[in-house]
Order: structure tokens, then C-alpha cells, then sequence
């Protein structure tokens, strides 16, 4: 019944994160920030975990001479996420019972 | 949100996925103005063209050049949300085409309504753009999930009901009447619901 949870994910900042652009088209990164009730630098090292997994895609701009972060979640984070939200109903059921 | 919490259960996973779920669908983002701007936009311009109309002026309809008003408005505020927007759903993208559409269906209906029929009958357009009211209007509710916009769009719906009978002078009050039940009441509505989602 137990399967191996993505470790990626099985983070409570990350998985936030992956969850609220489950949600959104995109999202900017004070939006992320303002949601999750994180600290930029906890956020950004996070999303650079995302990213360097292949789960969301960040977007760098400017706006009025602003930068600008934009996230977005990929097709490969849409699976993980639908994997993650399988495992832990799996492994919620197991606990129930084992 | 700390990223180091020494015990991070399955339980505590759904716990986030929910709690962020929650966040990204309690946003609210419609405010109501383009449905204010344009609510009130076409109600003064339909009962000013009646009120000109039963005065016996010629040009009555020269009262719908205000439209143009409200087109540099619209451009204007767009160009300003688009400056403070931090999120986009795929909910606004949807909404954005549906109404794309209804501007497209009726510019098109316009068009060859002004084609087909006698100078005399042009205030049969007024039945179609009621039925064409509707359309976007009922869907932005079923989107939004904002029954005054539904309730709004099948008034509009009703009065093309309606207009089979009454005298046809009476044609551009429908205008007013159906821009007032899908586009004012429901745009206070949406303004005080938006007041009150980002009052948290």
C-alpha cells in the first residue's frame, strides 16, 4: 500500500507552492509569497528546486523597470502533482487500514 | 511557511494542498467596473435616444457616439490592471473570450442587420442585441458562479419575450431596462463582493 513519496514535493513550502499554481495559470512571485506566508529568500530557493526539477517554469521581466517573476507550473509538475495527491491517498487510506 | 519542519506527514500534505487550493479559489478578482462603465454607458444612451426620439429629434441616435467614451476608458483601466495584476486564472482567460466573442457576434449582427433591413426597421436591432446580452452575461455567472449575472443575462432573455409585445417605440427601453438587471445590479453586487474578498 505505502509507495515512496516524491521528495520533491513532500515539502511543505514546495508543495504549496505547486499547489497554488495547480490552481492559477501563473502566478507572480510576491503573490506566491503573500499566499504561502513565506520569506522571499525561503521562497526563491525553493522555486529554484521546482525548477531545477522540471515541475514549474519561472519567467523573469520587467514591468515599469521592476523585475518581475512569473511561475508557472509544467506539464511534468502537473504529473507529479497528480502522482503526490494519488501516494498520500494511498498511504492515508493504509493508515486507516493497515 | 517553513521549509524545515522536522516531521512533514502525508496528512500534513493534503492539509497544504487543501489550505492552498482554498487561497487560490477564495480570490476574487472581478471588482465589477467594466460591467459599471458599460451597464451605465448603454442605459444613458438607450434612454437618451428614446427621450430624443419622442422630442422629434432627427438625430436621436447620435447619443450612442458616448460609446466611444467608454471604449479610451476601458482601454485605460485594462492598461492599468494589466500593471497591478499578480495572478491570472484560467477562469479570467475564459471570461476574456467570451466577451471578445459577444463584441466579434455583435459587430457582425450590426453589420448586417444595417445591411439587410429598411432605415425603418433598424429598431428591430435592438431584439437581437438583447439576445446577444444574454449570452455573455449568463455565461460570466456560470463562470464567476455569480447568480446576479445569470438572473441578469435571462432578463435579458425575457424582454425579447416581451418585445412581441409592445409598440416598437418602446424597443430602446428594453435596452435600458436589460442593461440595468445584467450589468448595473449585478456590477454593485460584484464591487461589493470584491470589497469584501480583499477586506481579509
Amino acid at each position: 500500500m505505502y509507495k515512496d513519496l516524491d521528495p520533491i514535493l513532500h515539502s511543505q513550502l514546495r508543495l504549496a507552492v505547486v499547489s497554488l499554481l495547480m490552481a492559477v495559470r501563473e502566478a507572480e512571485f510576491t503573490f506566491i509569497r503573500e499566499k504561502t506566508q513565506s520569506t522571499a529568500g525561503n521562497l526563491s530557493v525553493q522555486i529554484s528546486k521546482l525548477k531545477e526539477a522540471g515541475y514549474i517554469e519561472v519567467e523573469k521581466k520587467f514591468k515599469d523597470n521592476y523585475p518581475q517573476t512569473i511561475c508557472r507550473i509544467t506539464p511534468e509538475g502537473i504529473a507529479a502533482f497528480e502522482r503526490y495527491v494519488a501516494d498520500i491517498q494511498a498511504y492515508l487510506k493504509g493508515d486507516i487500514t493497515p | 511557511m517553513s521549509n524545515t519542519q522536522p516531521a512533514f506527514t502525508a496528512s500534513d500534505g493534503m492539509k497544504v494542498i487543501e489550505s492552498m487550493i482554498a487561497q487560490a479559489k477564495n480570490r476574487f478578482s472581478e471588482n465589477g467596473f467594466l460591467y459599471l462603465l458599460w451597464g451605465w454607458t448603454v442605459f444613458i444612451c438607450s434612454l437618451g435616444q428614446f427621450v430624443l426620439e419622442r422630442a422629434g429629434y432627427q438625430q436621436h441616435y447620435y447619443v450612442w457616439g458616448l460609446t466611444w467614451l467608454a471604449v479610451i476608458i476601458q482601454f485605460v483601466y485594462l492598461a492599468r490592471q494589466q500593471k497591478v495584476l499578480r495572478v491570472k486564472t484560467y477562469t479570467d482567460d475564459v471570461i476574456k473570450y467570451v466577451w471578445i466573442v459577444f463584441v466579434v457576434l455583435m459587430a457582425w449582427v450590426g453589420f448586417l442587420l444595417g445591411h439587410i433591413l429598411e432605415p425603418a426597421q433598424l429598431v428591430y436591432v435592438n431584439v437581437f442585441i438583447l439576445v446577444l446580452y444574454g449570452m455573455p452575461t449568463v455565461l460570466s455567472g456560470v463562470l464567476l458562479r455569480f447568480k446576479p449575472l445569470v438572473i441578469g443575462g435571462v432578463i435579458c432573455w425575457l424582454l425579447v419575450l416581451i418585445s412581441l409585445f409592445i409598440p416598437v417605440v418602446y424597443y430602446p427601453l428594453l435596452i435600458t431596462v436589460a442593461v440595468a438587471a445584467a450589468w448595473i445590479v449585478p456590477g454593485y453586487l460584484l464591487r461589493a463582493r470584491y470589497k469584501k474578498s480583499h477586506a481579509n
